[in-house]
């Protein structure tokens, strides 16, 4: 069997020669398992923060070094291991700002924002329990400040298509206060825009889909709410 | 028939034997696709705070269980790798066999808590937390399965004294496993 020989040969020296003792690194491990868990009972974050992950990195460091062996690996599995780290080092300073803020000097994540404000608003709520479909927000729902979120930032608060978002679209957001617009639409075509998005009737996919975020109730009230900017 | 060892499994110019060599570059896949992963949640958990309540929600004494359950299935792993090392293929296959059962319980558990979580309404689509959650858990679990039914095939070998190196290699991907969970732990059941 030449693999076994070339595996006797090359791991004859894999625990770089020493003796590894399992069992007291297992033990240890156990113990940190322990002070993992009991942290929190201290009811401090830095002291939660510090059992969960500063020991999270202890236990995985001990894997790594002693059951994979990684301490006596020759350096290139160490490079090759260490440039995926760095690659996601690289992403995460990359991104992270973008996506820790909700908004910047010229941007600003509404859908984060409303998701943090609904979240918080009834922390209690899931998508779905017992098959029955409840609202996230159902208690606290507010069309007009709905609609400054995810509409009025390209269509305007006032509904006149001025939303600082839409200064740079091409075609321009519609403006619901010009007659010309309602000459083409109704309210059902607003209702279903908002329920499926621009793109479901050739419109701009800029305008996503609501209709996992709200209710059907609350997408009637926004189309009621879009209604009242149609001139007499 | 028996047919000539490939060329690549005998040749060693980096002075790791192949195999490991490979299981190294793969891990180092692993590590872009679950730190890409856990490295998302980690901004999106700081991003929003409401997250907290429902983290709240996830059993800590479970998650505890099931990481006592990897930690002591990569001890039996790396007992596995060491009867190898002996040319003991049958010991080496019976701790294999002893981390296959930590596998099969760790799915188990996984699949009784899942089921709970589901049927109280967390589900996949319930938040942005628990998109995360059965994401990362879910892909882990697969990670779990795969190595389990990899590791019966090599015990099988081990038992009959073939291939022994390979034991060392599947113990390799496992202690990965185990410590993908290790970050998963605290980042999904403790940190609330």
């Amino acid at each position: 069997m030449p693999e076994n020989h070339e595996h006797q040969g090359g791991d004859a020296k894999h625990d770089g020669g020493h003796h590894i003792n399992y069992k007291k690194i297992y033990f240890i491990l156990l113990g940190l398992l322990v002070v993992s868990v009991l942290g929190p009972f201290a009811g401090i974050v830095i002291v939660t923060l510090i059992t969960a992950f500063g020991v999270a990195v202890v236990k995985a460091n001990l894997v790594v070094q002693n059951f994979m062996h990684l301490k006596a690996e020759k350096t290139l599995a160490k490079w090759v291991l260490g440039t995926s780290l760095l690659l996601m080092a690289l992403m995460f300073a990359g991104v992270s700002a973008d996506v820790l803020n909700h908004e910047g000097r010229n941007w600003e994540n509404l859908a984060a924002k409303a998701a943090v404000e609904r979240g918080i608003a009834d922390p209690h709520a899931v998508g779905e329990v017992g098959g029955e479909a409840v609202a996230a927000v159902e208690v606290a729902f507010n069309v007009e400040r709905n609609f400054d979120l995810v509409c009025g930032s390209c269509h305007g608060t006032a509904g006149d298509g001025t939303g600082a978002a839409g200064a740079a679209l091409d075609p321009r957001p519609a403006n619901f206060t010009d007659p010309v617009f309602w000459e083409t639409r109704d309210r059902d075509r607003i209702v279903n825009v908002i329920t499926n998005g621009g793109a479901s009737v050739g419109l701009s996919p800029l305008m996503v889909a609501w209709s996992a975020s709200f209710t059907s109730e609350q997408i009637q009230e926004l189309a009621d709410h879009v209604m009242e900017f149609r001139p007499e | 028939m028996a047919f000539p060892k490939p060329t690549a499994t005998l040749r060693s110019a980096t002075g790791i034997p192949t195999g490991r060599l490979a299981v190294w570059w793969l891990l180092a896949s692993e590590v872009v696709i679950f730190g890409g992963l856990l490295g998302s949640y980690l901004m999106f958990r700081i991003g929003h705070p409401e997250w907290a309540d429902a983290a709240a929600h996830t059993n800590t004494w479970i998650g505890a269980f099931n990481t006592l359950v990897l930690l002591t299935s990569s001890f039996t792993a790396v007992l596995g790798h060491q009867a190898a090392e002996r040319g003991d293929g049958k010991t080496a296959a019976k701790f294999l066999v002893l981390t296959m059962g930590g596998a099969l319980t760790f799915i188990l558990v996984k699949s009784v808590e899942w089921t709970i979580e589901i049927t109280e309404g967390y589900t996949i689509t319930a938040n942005g937390f628990w998109s995360f959650y059965y994401t990362a858990a879910g892909l882990h679990a697969l990670h779990v399965i795969a190595g389990a039914i990899i590791m019966g095939v090599i015990a099988l070998d081990a038992y009959r004294g073939r291939e022994l190196q390979r034991v060392e290699l599947i113990g390799i991907y496992w202690h990965f496993v185990d410590v993908v969970w290790i970050f998963l732990f605290p980042l999904l059941y403790i940190a609330k």
